[in-house]
């Protein structure tokens, strides 16, 4: 049994080793950028929640990084795997590495409150990245999430402004699902449980994890259950309109029903141009990262959060007035998809692939 | 005679308790003279309670051919890796890997159909053998995948819940290294009738054909099972409970053919059809049949082959020897690693199975795909009456399982229950039908 025993340790290893292979380089596209009042031997320090979603290796790391190289700042990092406990130690453990600011993509908004104050009883500033921290001493660098919501919906009610809607939310868990639903409610659609006179919501759930295929089976049962008398959808991400227009294409309404999302994902972008999703509200990611970066090389050089540049106001849904840089996002359409181009973002090949050819502008 | 001759001096209550006692006497005696299944009988009698209250609450909305052609599609994916749970669960093991496994096997597929072939063969999309090379591939990788972490488990020594519990975060992470875990569409579009939809169905008219096969294999498969008692002097079913069950049988069959070509094609799509093909559609719109879903005829072969190989093969018999008595089962001469190691590879296929499925049905290939399904899948098992002491479970039960678990879902969905709230009642729901198993268990001795 000597052999069969060492073949398997052999296959154990051989699944670590394949596991470690690293997936792709990430590439900078940092352009020059003024950043003022940054110091030497400043080390700036990332807290993730969960490193291993793609976007932020390839996306949001790579700017942070260059902002700070351009200041001569150091980048030390800690990846909590989607843990509040791992991302408290994490944060401990940054801090005692001599971290001079920190930026927290935090896991959770309340359970990160006690390591906020252990960095800021340090005189250490910290940058609340993408994800909101319910703390005053936080500077909060995020895309505007009500304003996603707004655009989404703005986009789909000059599509059709009146009739029965489906809205198909994100994690009920995850704060980003409310602001979007707020930023429905400002643009003039109903709030849930409500009807106004034109638009009447004939089905609205959250989807736990986000998940897709979820967002599919809510979309058949909604439309079964009206027996396809829906007018319009607004799902709060791409992944989810993908789930949703596959169930609308089953019952052949795929491109006449007007759907939303948010993200830029590749195959939302082809939906897009191929006329099956209606607008897709593209946040670069890469501008976030440019943006906490620089932040954090003003705060190597002064600590106080009031005195970065360019910063606003933002009432938080806790009550908290916080300084914040809030991006506005971009409402992707047919209209407009050289945007997404232009910036790299998407190939023209993935983009029009299986577009009829001039049917769109960007797809000649 | 004598209650009936002295109603007035027993009060309603009374009268109620003797009829129920005397119905579920006749019943239970019934059931034991005809020989049926009772813990089958059983979840078919909590489906239709299950199926009745929701259309009652939701005001007819659930029974409905579209509603229930819905409810069989979204049940096909968890109930075939069910059956492989099945036979991991009788040998004493456990797979937690399958949610991860499924991901990981279809977002391969998916590189397969959308990089691989079009452009490592330089042959292009929407080649007519696409589909075929992928789902090969797939269940070949399912295999070996599903082998190697049975290997690891029968020759290393490390107990399965460890290894599947590896495997969870193995092959969930493995994703992250094809390109960068970007959502991946749209799949070819062949491949994509295995997930279903109207275009992805078989029609009128092969449906009745389906059914009538059935049909004629629930015959004969009784008529064998008889004739086998009769020679080895075994107790026969009479001739009247033989009867009225092939009457039963078949008619759930034709039943459901029924209602699967009760559901007609969605007026839009029939529509582009009667343009496509040049008919002039009469008043009304023309009304097509959609007919069995292809992922649900999957599911069907799927589980008659798994219940064949569970029950009728030396392979079958061998894991629920080793399931029921690991020790005796090796010292009476059973290849107990290697059948272990089959049992892993079996359930590695069925997952490629689900993954095809899921991943066309969806027409993406996500990074979350099959999140959480591991835990689908067990309870599914579970409930139809797997036990985890080993040696014991059912794959037409599993299957029933997938499809009570789903009626749950699909329904609170339809009556706008909230996401928590659907979790809490399918938890609830999931002890207790096992806790009822263990009680009626230890009751009957």
């Amino acid at each position: 049994m000597r052999i069969p025993r060492l073949a398997a340790l052999g296959a154990v290893v051989t699944i670590v080793l394949a596991a470690c292979t690293p997936g792709s380089s990430a590439t900078s596209s940092a352009s020059a950028g003024g950043s003022t009042g940054g110091t030497a031997d400043c080390t700036v320090a990332v807290s993730w929640n969960n490193y291993q979603e793609e976007r932020w290796a390839l996306r949001d790391e790579p700017n942070i990084k260059a902002a700070l190289e351009e200041v001569g700042a150091q980048y030390i990092s800690a990846d909590a795997g989607s843990s509040e406990e791992q991302q408290a130690t994490d944060i401990e453990n940054l801090l005692s590495q001599g971290a001079d600011v920190l930026i927290i993509l935090a896991q959770n908004t309340e359970t990160i409150l006690p390591s906020v104050q252990a960095a800021v009883d340090q005189g250490v500033p910290v940058i609340g990245y993408d994800r909101l921290i319910e703390s005053e001493d936080a500077l909060y660098v995020s895309f505007d999430n009500v304003r996603v919501g707004e655009m989404q919906a703005e986009a789909v009610l000059e599509q059709v402004s009146e009739g029965n809607f489906v809205i198909i939310k994100g994690n009920g868990a995850d704060a980003n699902s409310d602001f979007l639903r707020q930023g429905y409610v400002n643009a003039g659609v109903p709030a849930e449980g409500e009807s106004s006179d034109t638009i009447t919501i004939v089905g609205e759930t959250y989807t736990d994890n986000w998940d897709p295929a979820l967002a599919q089976t809510e979309m058949e049962q909604f439309l079964t259950e009206n027996d396809n008398n829906v007018d319009a959808v607004l799902s709060e991400n791409d992944g989810m309109a993908g789930g949703v227009v596959a169930a609308l294409e089953a019952q052949g309404l795929a491109g006449q029903v007007p759907v939303s999302g948010q993200d830029g994902d590749i195959a939302a972008l082809n939906r897009v141009a191929l006329g099956t999703q209606t607008v897709d509200v593209w946040k670069d990611a890469r501008e976030l990262g440019r943006a906490a970066g620089e932040a954090a090389a003003q705060l190597c050089g002064n600590p106080d959060i009031a005195a970065v540049a360019d910063t606003t106001t933002f009432d938080s849904p806790g009550g908290n007035t916080l300084t914040s840089i809030l991006l506005d996002p971009i409402a992707i359409t047919q209209d407009n998809l050289d945007v997404v181009l232009d910036a790299d973002w998407i190939t023209p090949e993935d983009l029009c692939q299986g577009v009829e050819a001039g049917s769109v502008a960007a797809c000649p | 005679m004598s209650e009936i001759s002295t109603p007035a001096r027993m009060s309603p209550l009374d009268r109620l308790r003797g009829a129920l006692s005397r119905v579920s006497q006749a019943a239970t005696a019934g059931i034991r003279v005809a020989d049926i299944d009772t813990r089958l009988l059983g979840m078919l009698v909590a489906l239709v309670i299950i199926w009745v209250g929701f259309n009652i609450v939701s005001g007819g909305a659930f029974l409905t051919a579209r509603n229930l052609w819905n409810l069989s599609v979204q049940s096909a994916s968890i109930a075939i890796m069910a059956t492989g749970m099945v036979l991991v669960i009788v040998s004493r093991n456990i797979d937690l890997s399958v949610g991860s496994l499924l991901g990981f096997l279809g977002y391969t597929m998916a590189m397969i159909q959308i990089f691989w072939i079009p452009d490592g063969l330089g042959v292009g999309l929407e080649q007519p053998y696409t589909w075929i090379l992928t789902v090969l591939a797939g269940l070949l990788l399912g295999a070996v995948v599903g082998g190697l972490q049975g290997f690891v488990t029968a020759y290393g020594g490390v107990p399965s819940f460890i290894v599947t519990l590896g495997g969870l975060l193995v092959w969930r992470g493995l994703i992250f290294s094809y390109a960068d875990g970007q959502t991946l569409a749209p799949m070819d579009s062949t491949y994509r009738l295995l997930g279903g939809g109207p275009t992805g169905s078989i029609g009128e008219w092969p449906s009745w054909i389906v059914g009538i096969i059935g049909c004629v294999v629930i015959l004969l498969s009784l008529w064998f099972s008889r004739r086998r008692k009769r020679r080895y002097g075994f107790p026969m079913r009479p001739i009247w409970a033989e009867a009225a069950l092939a009457i039963v049988l078949c008619g759930a069959v034709l039943g459901a053919v029924w209602v699967s070509n009760a559901y007609p094609w969605p007026a839009n799509l029939a529509a582009q059809y009667a343009e496509d093909h040049g008919i002039t559609p009469p008043p009304g719109g023309l009304i097509i049949p959609t007919g069995i879903a292809i992922p649900v005829l999957i599911m069907i072969v799927v589980t008659i082959v798994m219940s064949y190989i569970a029950t009728r093969r030396r392979f079958g018999r061998n894991v629920f020897a080793m399931g029921g008595n690991p020790e005796a089962a090796r010292l009476g001469g059973i290849n107990t690693r290697r059948t272990l190691m089959l049992v892993f590879g079996l359930m590695g296929v069925l997952c490629a199975v689900s993954a095809a499925i899921q991943t066309a049905r969806l027409n993406a290939a996500v990074t979350g795909l099959g999140v959480q399904n591991e835990l689908d899948v067990i309870s599914a098992a579970v409930i139809g009456g797997t036990s985890f002491s080993g040696g014991i479970g059912s794959i037409p039960g599993a299957v029933l399982g997938a499809v009570v678990m789903q009626s749950l879902r699909s329904g609170m969905l339809l009556l706008h229950v909230e996401a928590p709230t659907q979790d809490i009642v399918v938890g609830i729901v999931l002890v207790a039908a096992v806790g009822l198993d263990a009680l009626l268990r230890r009751r009957r001795g």
